[in-house]
């Protein structure tokens, strides 16, 4: 297993007027489960094709485990890659499949088959090893394509490449726990590409975030979560994303709708946007108490999500002088159209010019 | 009631019984029909059952035809396929705007009708004038189509070489152009060499349409009659002469009708045996493809 380090990597397609990849920076441990997260087109799959000596970076450098492998092809590299559609050979059983990768690079047959049994052992599949590739399910294939990645001792990262896209919602979880489980069990390197987030922020120990050729940011899934560094990763990751309601800042105070929210010590006067994820809020008819700020808003809409303990998970929509605010929160019966917002101001973040404000909170440790 | 209604429907199948029985079932059971009689004219006729059949299978020229049509046949798949496979493959590898002109280029042949082809390689391997012929000739070797028996088969199988092999680079030019990329990289980061990785990726996803192709040159070159009647005649001697000139001769030119219509459900029986051999043989493997 290895250490990846990428710096300022950048790669632009034959005849493209822009780059796909734009000065990627990248620091993966040995061991870590990593997920590159963005939308179609953030260039989450080159860079990934860049990793795997597919393609080679216009500028940069990428190390692995401090050894410059820029130009070197991803089989000099020892790397094992999982598609997005299962990638087997179709003439091939289970076993024989498991069994390539170690017997094109010379293995004897009795050590490969003993390798194979011992990951086979791992993902499950022992039951499968004499069946014809055509006999199994999308997910038994795809499993198998995991098998054959993990199958050589010695590779240094394997890269997924979208591997729950072609299998069945119903069971993608079990497929991304065995996928987990491995990645523990074996301390592989991994590099998982997804659009999905909630892949992301379940498989990965850390992620980084991509839009238009670049890293928005990196770090672990909580972090991504609570303390987005910029307002497009804070409405990108979430369902829905992060609310944002335009404040300002006056005398060291965050000031919504002409009332004091929360301090803001050591941020200078001027326009900003105040975030909070919609747990992070709750609507009430009543003032509690008449020192708490509270939001005045109208109520759009109330749909429920499914049920905590014997209450109803509810999701609001709430219309605040046009801007629209999201707000999860358990009760029976939809709240009246009039009523008040009120925000966890410790949780809360902020945004200038859509990057985050530094706040003293204690947690701010990457 | 209900089942006399279900009954009527039979109706609407009867104008493609009719077209099937006056193209296929008529034509074919008139010469089953003559197989088995002797026929002196319209009035005369007895019937002998087996009895040309019997003679057809003893005759020494059938099985001589028989074993040069196999021998055809065998080194034209033999020749074309593997040709085939490895002009598509350096298609592929090359894709851009120069694949496209060379799939033109390639297919030109296949429009060509049969009789042009023969009388465009007669003229061509002329030892005198054609450009081929008399650019061996001139290099020393002795070639003749027209009197030596190894210059006839070497020119008859680069004529049907160069007739049809594009059919099978252009059936696996499309078989390969739909093996996802992933395929290949996965093959190379397994380690697999460039034979390994045309074993075991390019040549089961082939498969398919290899067998189309296969199944196509196996028929088509069992049948195969204009082109070397047009280049050699069936010569020198009979050594060009395959089963349908051989077949042609009989009927046509002796006017032996019944021993005729015997080689000829023979004949059709024997292409319909091999094509089925190789089909279910290769189908048996398993359905992946």
């Amino acid at each position: 297993m290895a250490s990846i380090q990428a710096r300022d990597l950048r790669y632009t397609y034959r005849g493209a007027t822009a780059p796909s990849v734009s000065g990627a920076d990248l620091d993966i441990e040995d061991g870590e489960a990593h997920a590159l997260l963005g939308a179609s087109g953030a260039g989450k799959t080159t860079l990934l094709n860049l990793l795997a000596g597919l393609f080679f970076p216009d500028s940069g450098q990428l190390k692995l485990n401090g050894e410059d492998v820029s130009e070197r092809s991803g089989r000099e590299r020892n790397i094992a890659q999982v598609f997005q559609f299962p990638v087997l050979y179709p003439a091939m059983n289970v076993r024989e499949n498991l069994a390539f990768p170690l017997r094109a690079r010379g293995w004897r047959k009795a050590n490969a088959l003993a390798r194979v049994k011992e990951v086979a052992t791992l993902l499950d599949v022992t039951a499968l090893l004499h069946q014809r590739v055509q006999r199994l399910s999308l997910f038994e294939k795809q499993l198998v394509a995991i098998g054959r990645a993990l199958v050589r001792p010695d590779v240094s990262v394997v890269l997924l490449d979208e591997p729950l896209t072609a299998v069945e919602p119903s069971i993608k979880w079990r497929l991304r726990a065995a996928l987990k489980t491995v990645q523990r069990e074996l301390g592989l390197t991994m590099v998982y590409v997804t659009h999905d987030q909630v892949e992301a922020l379940t498989f990965a120990d850390r992620i980084s975030m991509l839009m238009d050729g670049r890293i928005l940011q990196t770090g672990s899934p909580q972090r991504l979560y609570e303390q987005p560094h910029t307002a497009v990763v804070a409405t990108f990751i979430g369902s829905p994303g992060m609310n944002l309601v335009s404040a300002q800042v006056r005398d060291q105070w965050f000031v919504v709708a002409g009332q004091l929210l929360a301090p803001a010590p050591g941020v200078s006067d001027g326009v900003c946007q105040i975030g909070f994820r919609p747990e992070w809020a709750h609507v009430r008819v009543d003032r509690e108490s008449d020192e708490q700020f509270a939001l005045p808003v109208n109520l759009t809409g109330w749909r429920a999500m499914g049920a905590v303990g014997n209450r109803t998970d509810a999701l609001l929509t709430l219309d605040h002088g046009g801007e629209t605010l999201f707000v999860h929160q358990s009760g029976d019966e939809p709240p009246p159209p009039q009523c008040r917002l009120y925000i966890d101001t410790a949780r809360m973040v902020a945004y200038r010019n859509g990057v985050l404000l530094a706040r003293p909170t204690g947690n701010d440790a990457a | 009631m209900q089942r006399r209604a279900d009954n009527r429907a039979w109706f609407a199948v009867a104008p493609v019984v009719v077209v099937v029985a006056f193209t296929a079932i008529v034509p074919l059971m008139t010469v089953v029909n003559y197989s088995v009689q002797d026929i002196f004219d319209v009035d005369t006729r007895l019937f002998i059952g087996f009895d040309f059949y019997r003679e057809t299978l003893r005759d020494p020229r059938f099985a001589q035809a028989l074993l040069r049509q196999l021998a055809f046949s065998a080194l034209v798949l033999a020749i074309e396929i593997p040709l085939g496979i490895w002009i598509a493959r350096a298609l592929v590898r090359n894709q851009g705007k120069s694949a496209t002109g060379f799939l033109i280029l390639l297919s030109v042949p296949l429009l060509v009708p049969w009789n042009v082809v023969g009388t465009i390689w007669q003229i061509y391997a002329r030892p005198d004038i054609g450009l081929l012929g008399a650019a061996v000739t001139a290099l020393g070797i002795p070639y003749n189509y027209a009197s030596n028996v190894l210059s006839a088969w070497v020119t008859l199988l680069a004529m049907d070489v160069w007739h049809w092999t594009s059919l099978v680079a252009l059936l696996s030019f499309a078989g390969l152009s739909a093996i996802s990329p992933a395929y290949y990289q996965a093959a190379t980061l397994d380690g697999a060499n460039a034979w390994q990785t045309f074993r075991h990726v390019e040549l089961p996803h082939l498969k398919a349409v290899l067998t189309i192709a296969v199944l196509l040159r196996l028929m088509d070159s069992l049948m195969i009659y204009t082109e070397p009647f047009v280049l050699t005649g069936g010569g020198p001697g009979n050594s060009t002469t395959f089963l349908s000139q051989y077949l042609t001769t009989m009927a046509v030119g002796q006017f032996d009708l019944g021993p005729a219509a015997a080689f000829s459900v023979l004949y059709f029986l024997m292409i319909l045996l091999l094509c089925w051999l190789f089909y279910t043989s290769v189908m048996r493997g398993g359905d992946d493809g």
